[in-house]
């Protein structure tokens, strides 16, 4: 039987499956983070079916014959990216301007949810090209990953960690007190702007990934399981950060030796995680620690 | 300089979209008052402090903020319930928000941060040994020295504070009030108080300003809080 440590090894077949659910399972949460801090969770169902729609959308055009990118299967794949992150980006840029205009901001989001998952669908239909490659795009093919594409998203994902943490402060001070960043003269629109950037290019890379479904797991459940452990933004992001990897290997190492879909796996583990952080977090209160 | 008046409103309306909440507002803060801004709920004395923030740009006449290096560097007290308890974050870090005025990246990418600064500042408002405390687990009292912590952290020349004394117990009432009255003594800074009440507040205030029937009134603070003057506010509403 094959052992964690096996799984692990430069030889394994699937290594770069199991280090790409792992760096998704690491970055995913850290944008998670601020979906539950500004109470923007229904964001995170909502984005990645969106995400969905424009990877669905940008193959429809493609097998309408409109050749946006040359390269075969490599320029299929940035086509996709492409679709992605120009859907995912410009719902955030809408959900961003609504929510500042008031009414029933939930509302929104479930209709945006609800759209995006039908067109998803249909796109795929309208699609001449067949539908087979394409549903392993949307749903996240993972364990197909090759080490060319790993190694480019290693990239993205080490750029949005970064990010991540160089620029703490500034995401901490926007979400946490707008009024107090603007009378510090802190560009609140410029650093929003740039958070929804980088929620937009994660969501997209990990939907291309990983799927929706596990990818709106890794932007909440982590977060969750973190959140009454935390003690500070260092250690909550860290934190949830952690909860996101040890889930992302734990679910792969399953979902391999029990022959399981990975995605559902994963999700599945994540929220054990979370119900043993809330009892033993409970636990803990009741004897007054 | 130090006679320029800090801010000034010149026959301003302030309010929101196309709607006016106060209009006609005229008058100046000086550098060093210490400004009492009362009035019942739903006044506007939010919206007024909101223009001076910057938060809302006047609806019609003119607004002028000019410290000494142009804009004045603000020091902001919200009212404590604004912030959302959600977040995990320490009383340290509350506090170190004041001092996050510029990016510094070279600064922030070397280690070097502003932790000097926020200790002195927290230490000042008695909430230093609060510093590893998770901050929405303090009392109000203990949330409310942090948030002035946090003010002084930005090194303002404006303080400016919403109803700081709200569902506060008595004693932190009052070592709160001694603290203003320091920071009052020393005249290094310019004061704005949103307040309900006047009953403790009052002797800290050089001048006052009431909000009532969209309009603004400032004077001096024996002038606006004589009982005669304090009646004829009350009988008008009345």
């Amino acid at each position: 039987m094959t052992t964690l440590l096996d799984m692990l090894r430069p030889s394994f077949l699937l290594c770069h499956a199991v280090y790409g659910s792992m760096v998704v399972g690491f970055v995913v949460p850290l944008v998670g983070s601020y979906f539950l801090l500004r109470r923007l969770v229904f964001w995170g169902v909502a984005l990645p079916e969106v995400s969905a729609a424009g990877i669905s959308c940008a193959f429809m055009l493609q097998g309408l014959g409109f050749t946006l990118l040359a390269g075969g299967e490599s320029g299929q794949k940035h086509l996709a990216i492409l679709g992605s992150v120009v859907f995912t980006v410009a719902a955030i840029v809408f959900l961003a301007y609504t929510e500042q205009r008031g009414g029933v901001p939930e509302g929104r989001v479930g209709s945006l949810y609800a759209l995006a998952g039908a067109l998803a669908i249909l796109f795929l239909v309208w699609n001449p090209g067949g539908e087979a490659e394409m549903l392993g795009l949307l749903k996240g093919e993972i364990v197909t990953i090759s080490g060319h594409d790993f190694r480019a998203m290693l990239e993205v994902f080490g750029l949005v960690t970064a990010a991540m943490f160089v620029f703490q402060r500034e995401f901490t001070l926007v979400s946490y007190d707008r009024d107090m960043a603007v009378t510090l003269g802190r560009n609140v629109l410029v650093w929003d702007g740039l958070l929804f950037l980088i929620v937009g290019i994660t969501v997209s890379l990990g939907v291309m990934t990983a799927g929706p479904l596990v990818i709106f797991g890794f932007l909440v459940i982590p977060p969750m399981a973190a959140l009454p452990w935390a003690r500070g933004m260092l250690s909550f992001c860290l934190l949830a950060s952690l909860v996101g990897g040890f889930c992302a290997l734990g679910g792969f190492y399953l979902s391999f030796t029990r022959d399981l879909p990975l995605g559902p796996v994963i999700v599945c583990l994540a929220c054990a995680v979370l119900l043993v952080s809330s009892a033993l977090r409970k636990l803990l209160r009741k004897a007054g620690c | 300089m130090k006679n320029e008046p800090l801010l000034r409103f010149e026959d301003a309306s302030l309010g929101y979209g196309r709607r006016a909440v106060l209009t006609g507002v005229s008058y100046e803060v000086a550098q060093g008052s210490f400004l009492g801004i009362l009035g019942h709920n739903g006044s506007g004395k939010s919206t007024m402090l909101k223009t001076m923030l910057g938060l809302l740009p006047p609806l019609k006449g003119r607004f002028r903020a000019r410290g000494a290096g142009g804009k004045p560097r603000y020091g902001y007290v919200p009212q404590k319930e604004k912030l959302d308890p959600i977040y995990p974050l320490t009383a340290y870090e509350v506090a170190a928000m004041g001092s996050y005025r510029s990016l510094d990246l070279w600064r922030r990418l070397r280690g070097q941060g502003p932790q000097e600064l926020v200790r002195r500042c927290l230490k000042q408002c008695g909430a230093l040994e609060l510093s590893a405390k998770r901050y929405s687990d303090l009392s109000g009292g203990q949330r409310q020295r942090v948030l002035i912590a946090r003010a002084l952290a930005a090194e303002p020349e404006l303080l400016v504070l919403d109803e700081p004394l709200a569902g506060i117990d008595v004693t932190t009432q009052g070592a709160l009030l001694k603290l203003f009255e320091d920071f009052k003594r020393r005249q290094e800074l310019t004061i704005l108080m949103v307040s309900h009440r006047v009953q403790h507040e009052k002797s800290l205030f050089t001048h006052v300003a009431w909000v009532d029937e969209g309009k603004v009134e400032v004077g001096p603070t024996d002038k606006m809080l004589s009982a005669s003057h304090i009646m004829r506010i009350f009988e008008a509403e009345l």
